[in-house]
């Protein structure tokens, strides 16, 4: 899939700031096209009810954490290839490693400024 | 050899996803997707017993780790390093399937892999930090919204980290409030990194590596555990309101905290050493023992902060001579010593329980030693003396043990002021909270008990008490309202006042609701006292409607039958436009009770004091019978209805004239009712023993007791015994 900035991103997080906080960075990196979520049960539904391309997830979150929201769309028929970036801080580690097994397509730590994002982004897009 | 197929169908896989790998290049999608399938080899292999295949995958595992987590510097070596990996594990299987076994040595593979990953054999978490995070590029575009944002939603969050504080602290064991608790300092230390904000990251985050061990059973959540969260908290919130006061261009009111002390304390409690507040210094303890001298100290204190990377104190004077090193070890070991004895124990609160039942046998038993006849007939002096002595001091031991399980009333205010703050916000009142007596102590049994009648009559404050602001103000009262909460001792119970300065009880509309639903009829005429007691008899709510905060059908006569079951007591008082108090009065420990004992022809009952107002014996002339109500008894004045136990109780008596025998004048719910008895025998204080779940629902009877002699008596149940009466 080519680098479209108009694809739609859905970022996932239960904290409003840093959905703001990334949504800024994507806004600087320019896409523009983005629905946010609070949690990973929230995000499914909006993953259901209109065409996502990426998904940006943080991992610490009540209700369905990044982890579990990520293995429910690699398990599901239509959403199991999305592109999926996770949101990270240097505390989890070890949960990197269970996201990459989960099938995660990147991971990012926190902070990150919007060129590092925007690059990650590009390159999961071009193995997609 | 079938049993290699599945085997060398993981390997072929191996190999041939490894040969589409594009450009030398392992990245994350794949990596995971190598992963999994090297969990299935390590899963077959080890069942298998095929150890080498085992290892080689591994190895190779641990390699892919490290490469996901960007720890592997030389990105070609790794990827040359798996495709070893792969092409050995099908040699390996070859070898296996042809001649049932491999003969040659994976050492030189796994040396590659150790090289590469600084690890030896499997690894299991990775060590080094992943991708290395990058500073933020400064204040940037758009940043001061997200400034103002991150401080209102901090300050949210803080508020519930208080809150939840104190579920942990009742709950200790409790992972869920843990990680409600961690995931909001989390949150904070995420943004502030973006943002810049150093000092609100750092803290939050040595708060949130605390909170993880605890979560995952490293750390004990102990009470210095919650303190220092508790500090902690109040720390990041008054480091938000800083930056809240310096955007708003006020001047920066200096922190309050102390925050190299909160730091040291932290790392005190990651390190399992307890809150470091605690504990001495060493060198302190050094200067007392007199090793060396405070010159030397400060000396050496300052040598070993100047120090890259900093010494510590021991080691410093060690080095300059000053000590020896069997003084510093003494001295550590005082100080660790130390930190057992500030003055706490924890015990199994079933012990104490335990201990507490037993020392009630003990009450018992020493009680019928004393009241035995032959014992109490004999002249012997010296018997006598050693009784009163068995007797003094049992009663010592039974008050230090119930003391042991007295706690202060200090946490349910706190949780209440909590609420009232929670509470003020929903209904859009401002409101204040006083607390007075809050170290009056009280059994730990109750404090649950209690918490929910006393959350009734704050609720019930916040609602229909305290009025919005606007209004205060047009009354002259201060904008903020004001509940108070008291607790203090007094006459073997603990007195919890609830006040507030609202608009007070209207005597009218309870009046009114009252004639409404048939609860008096307009005929009587009642004092204030008794307008407002009304308040308590169900079906008379006059909240106009429900809601959110105090409605769901919850009345105050609920609230009176939950302090009742814990043979409380509650009043109340009022004034209007003043405010209205809610005064519940509990006795100090579940287990004891203060009772009269009275006898109704050959049978001994005990009657709670707490519900007697006074005993007397009735005058003929005051004793009447009125037509259709009943007998009644005049008492200075009142004319109040008397119930004759042993009618209610099916026992002969010995008088049947009430001025012949004694009037038990008894507080009930609707006014005060007389109890005929035949005698008074005296007040004691008995241990209450269930009844047994056959007997517990008997009307009239709350429970029984030993008494003094041994035997077994009844408590009544005033209350009851009066419906009884009715029947």
């Amino acid at each position: 899939m080519s680098l479209d900035k108009n694809m739609r991103i859905l970022v996932v997080d239960d904290f409003a700031t840093m959905r703001k906080v990334i949504k800024n960075l994507l806004k600087q990196a320019g896409y523009n096209n983005i629905v946010e979520a609070e949690d990973g049960a929230e995000a499914l539904k909006v993953l259901k009810s209109m065409k996502v391309d990426f998904v940006i997830s943080d991992w610490n979150m009540p209700n369905m954490n990044g982890l579990e929201f990520l293995k429910a769309v690699r398990a599901d028929a239509e959403l199991s290839g999305l592109s999926f970036l996770m949101v990270t801080a240097e505390a989890l580690q070890e949960n990197v490693v269970l996201a990459v097994k989960a099938g995660v397509s990147d991971y990012i730590v926190k902070p990150f400024t919007a060129e590092t994002l925007n690059d990650k982004i590009e390159k999961i897009l071009k193995k997609a | 050899m079938n049993d290699h197929d599945s085997l060398t169908v993981l390997i072929n896989n191996l190999a041939s996803d490894f040969l589409f790998i594009d450009g030398k290049e392992i990245d994350v999608p794949t990596a995971g997707k190598f992963l999994n399938t090297l969990d299935g080899l390590v899963k077959e292999a080890g069942g298998r017993k095929m150890v080498q295949l085992k290892q080689v995958a591994g190895c190779l595992s641990s390699l892919l780790e490290k490469i996901v987590l960007n720890s592997v510097e030389d990105k070609e070596a790794g990827f040359n390093a798996l495709e070893k990996g792969i092409t050995l594990m099908q040699e390996i299987g070859e070898s296996i399937k042809n001649t049932g076994s491999y003969e040659g040595s994976i050492e030189p593979f796994a040396q590659v892999i150790t090289a590469l990953t600084g690890e030896q054999g499997v690894a299991d978490v990775a060590e080094a930090p992943p991708e290395e995070p990058q500073p933020s590029q400064g204040v940037q575009i758009g940043d001061e919204s997200l400034i103002r944002d991150f401080i209102v939603e901090g300050l949210e969050y803080i508020d519930e980290i208080e809150v939840n504080i104190l579920n942990l602290e009742q709950d200790t064991e409790n992972k869920e409030y843990i990680n409600i608790i961690f995931r909001p300092f989390h949150s904070m230390k995420g943004v502030a990194s973006f943002l810049n904000l150093e000092q609100i990251r750092e803290l939050a985050h040595s708060l949130e590596t605390i909170l993880d061990k605890a979560r995952n059973d490293e750390l004990q959540v102990t009470p210095g555990f919650i303190d220092v969260i508790l500090d902690g908290a109040d720390a990041l919130k008054a480091m938000i309101i800083q930056l809240r006061d310096s955007l708003e261009g006020k001047p920066a009111q200096p922190l309050e905290v102390d925050l190299p002390v909160l730091r040291e304390r932290i790392a005190g409690i990651e390190e399992g050493k307890g809150d470091a507040r605690e504990r001495k210094r060493v060198g302190e303890i050094l200067v007392e023992e007199g090793s060396v001298t405070e010159e030397a100290l400060e000396e050496g204190l300052k040598i070993a902060g100047e120090a890259v990377p900093p010494r510590k104190i021991g080691e410093t004077l060690i080095a300059g001579g000053k000590v020896t090193p069997r003084q510093v070890s003494q001295a550590l070991r005082k100080q660790a010593g130390q930190a057992m004895d500030t003055g706490a124990v924890r015990v199994d609160v079933r012990k104490l329980d335990d201990l507490i039942d037993m020392v009630g046998e003990l009450v018992i038993a020493q009680s019928i030693i004393r009241q035995n006849q032959i014992v109490q007939s004999n002249g012997d002096s010296k018997l006598a003396k050693s009784i009163v002595q068995l007797s003094s001091i049992t009663s010592e031991i039974q008050k230090t043990s119930t003391s042991l399980r007295m706690i202060p009333i200090k946490q349910t205010f706190q949780r209440m002021a909590r609420l009232v703050r929670d509470l003020s916000k929903n209904t859009g009142k401002s409101i204040g909270v006083v607390m007075e007596g809050e170290e009056t102590e009280i059994d730990r049994n109750m404090v649950d008990e209690i918490y929910n009648p006393l959350v009734h009559m704050i609720r019930n404050a916040v609602d229909h008490g305290i009025e919005p602001p606007e209004e205060r103000v047009k009354q002259g009262k201060p904008e903020r309202g004001a509940i108070q909460l008291r607790a203090y001792h007094r006459g073997g119970n603990i007195v919890i006042e609830i006040s507030d300065d609202g608009k007070g009880l209207d005597k009218n509309s309870i009046l009114k609701k009252a004639v409404e639903n048939g609860v008096v009829d307009g005929s009587h005429t009642l004092s204030d006292q008794d307008i407002y007691r009304l308040i308590f008899h169900p079906g008379l709510s006059t909240a106009k409607k429900v809601t959110d905060v105090s409605g769901r059908g919850v009345g105050m006569d609920v609230v009176k039958q939950s302090v009742e079951k814990l043979r409380g007591k509650i009043e109340i008082d009022s004034a209007p436009g003043e405010g209205t108090t809610f005064i519940t009065r509990f006795p100090l420990t579940m287990a004891i009770i203060n009772g009269m004992i009275v006898r109704v022809g050959g049978e001994k009952y005990i009657i709670p004091t707490v519900a007697i107002r006074q005993l007397l014996r009735p005058e003929q002339k005051s004793c009447n019978t009125i037509a259709g109500k009943g007998e009644t008894i005049n008492v200075m004045g009142h004319l109040m209805p008397l119930v004759r136990l042993y009618d209610v109780l099916h026992i002969r008596p010995e008088h049947e004239h009430p001025w012949e025998a004694v009037a038990v004048v008894i507080e009930g719910e609707n006014g005060a009712k007389c109890i005929l008895v035949d005698e008074i025998i005296g007040e004691e204080e008995v241990v209450i023993k269930s009844l047994g779940e056959g007997l517990k629902g008997v009307r009239g009877v709350s429970g029984g007791a030993i008494m003094g002699d041994g035997s077994v008596g009844l408590i009544l149940d005033p209350e009851g015994v009066f419906e009884l009466s009715e029947m």
